[in-house]
């Protein structure tokens, strides 16, 4: 059969953002796929380079509103990294409740889009009011629903507001309760089982080559995770597992992110256990010195890093951003080819994709 | 790290000066390795933190370089390509981890303004295929033996390289 072209995008209505991908069939048969990306760049690491270090957090937070919160975090730590500030251990602590209350948000939001794209309303409309639940708690955190611009240069910006601690544990309990019936609701699927099991393989030669990292490289097999193998923060005091599956499918992947959500309840609760009191936050110097500074922390999709450069001013010379989804993309023709055309949405689905920090 | 250091030679613990349990660690074996097996090329070979160590390599030897770090010393995962323009020319760094050590490396090259070149590496790690476009597309930074180097963020007939720092939106 003739081979032709189609163009998926750049408008889906499996993704948020535009992106478009090319894949070149045979019949309905892949034979070869490229992404292209771009329609959302708009210029932040050029942005960055005209704006003061406390003026960047809140540029940061735009990169995902996913998971905005570890895009701002990272960015403190690599200001801090550059400036050669301490961290007070009570904000160390609030940094990383924080990051993983949005990680179980920004995998819950991944669960959503994912059971929309299979056609399982009810997973999209239940894991939507539950990552609400989590959004509501980082609000009474930060103040702002989405973009939270709470981490500064030096700690946080304020304590814990009243009642925090209760309503977190409150919570997580609740979503453990809530974590067995996505269990129950999604294994439990015919439909969801034959779109996920033995789509979309990934081997673990082919992910590390790649640069794949995070829950879609996990998922083949490699316990490659920065909080174990090169923490930062506290992540050294707190007890957890990385989680792993060795079948490298569109199911491992969905595994892994519902394990990692389990380790996520119990990581917020031994950070709200050791938490000590004290200050949580010290004033960071206005300029920077000429050096540079590294930041990389396990994002929700992935291995985040930025690279910055100071020029002895108050305005960063350089700002790199490492997003990992901009490299997992890159994985994806190696991913989808020899699989159909009926399986793309999956596959893509299951990368959890995030184009506002794929584009910058 | 002080302010008064110059950029790249960073850090206290400088290969030289390097105590005796030198093998016991991981990031200064690493470098010792590098700098005896290209004594030409390696430079400034520096432990930054434990577990980040740091190196320069002249442009010339930096696929040879790449590939024995691959093949020899565990480094699997190029983490991040970024590229800097400074006065007097343009920096590539490379940030590559090995995941089995726990080890990270800054790997830093230098080409300068009238030839901005350095070679692609992305036959040795696939990850950099991307990363390698994206430094062309926003720093003009040529990659040689790049098997398909284009825009990839900015559309295809555009003129500039944003990133430069004389680039005036």
């Amino acid at each position: 059969m003739a081979e032709m072209w189609i163009n998926m995008g750049p408008q889906h209505p499996m993704t948020h953002g535009l992106w478009n991908l090319r894949v070149k069939v045979d019949g309905e048969t892949i034979v070869d796929a490229e992404p292209e990306v771009g329609y959302l760049h708009r210029g932040i690491e050029k942005i960055c380079e005209g704006l003061t270090y406390p003026q960047i957090i809140p540029i940061a937070d735009r990169l995902c509103y996913g998971s905005s919160f570890t895009w701002s975090h990272l960015y403190c730590l690599t200001a801090e990294d550059l400036m050669d500030v301490e961290v007070p251990e009570r904000a160390e602590y609030i940094r990383v409740m924080a990051i993983e209350m949005q990680r179980i948000a920004s995998h819950l939001m991944w669960l959503a889009a994912y059971a929309g794209d299979l056609g399982l309303s009810v997973g999209f409309t239940n894991a939507m009011r539950d990552r609400e639940v989590f959004i509501d708690l980082l609000q009474g955190l930060a103040g702002s629903r989405l973009t939270y611009n709470y981490p500064r240069i030096g700690g946080v910006a304020h304590d814990l507001p009243p009642n925090f601690e209760r309503d977190a544990l409150r919570t997580v309990r609740y979503m453990e309760q809530r974590l067995k019936e996505y269990e129950d609701l999604f294994d439990n699927s015919k439909i969801f089982m034959m779109r996920n099991v033995g789509i979309g393989i990934l081997r673990k030669e082919d992910g590390i080559d790649l640069g794949v990292t995070g829950p879609s490289l996990r998922a083949s097999g490699a316990s490659y995770d920065l909080r174990k193998d090169m923490p930062y923060s506290v992540y050294p005091e707190i007890d957890f597992n990385v989680a792993t599956h060795k079948d490298g499918d569109c199911y491992a992947r969905y595994r892994v992110r519902m394990d990692e959500m389990w380790e996520c309840c119990s990581i917020i609760r031994q950070a709200l256990k050791k938490m000590p009191k004290g200050k949580w936050r010290v004033v960071a110097p206005r300029n920077a010195p000429a050096s540079t500074g590294l930041g990389r922390v396990e994002d929700p999709r992935g291995e985040a890093v930025m690279y910055v450069v100071g020029d002895g001013s108050d305005k960063p010379y350089r700002l790199k951003i490492r997003s990992p989804i901009f490299v997992t993309l890159s994985a994806a023709p190696k991913i989808l080819v020899g699989y159909k055309l009926a399986d793309v949405v999956v596959i893509m689905g299951g990368l959890d994709m995030c184009l506002g920090e794929n584009d910058r | 790290m002080s302010e008064g250091d110059e950029r790249g030679s960073t850090g206290t613990n400088s290969i030289e000066t390097a105590p005796s349990r030198i093998d016991a660690d991981p990031g200064q074996r690493v470098l010792r390795a590098l700098t005896e097996a290209f004594p030409e090329t390696v430079s400034d070979g520096a432990q930054v933190k434990p577990r980040f160590i740091r190196a320069r390599v002249d442009r010339s030897d930096l696929y040879s370089v790449c590939r024995s770090l691959k093949d020899h010393h565990g480094f699997e995962h190029l983490t991040m390509i970024s590229a800097v323009e400074y006065d007097d020319g343009f920096e590539v760094v490379y940030h590559i981890t090995s995941h089995q050590a726990g080890l990270l490396l800054e790997l830093i090259t230098s080409a300068p303004k009238t030839d901005p070149t350095v070679d692609s590496i992305s036959s040795i790690w696939g990850g950099a295929n991307w990363q390698e476009r994206e430094s062309y597309d926003l720093m003009g930074v040529v990659f040689r033996n790049h098997p398909k180097l284009e825009r990839i963020l900015l559309p295809k007939d555009v003129l500039y390289h944003p990133l430069r720092k004389d680039f005036r939106g």
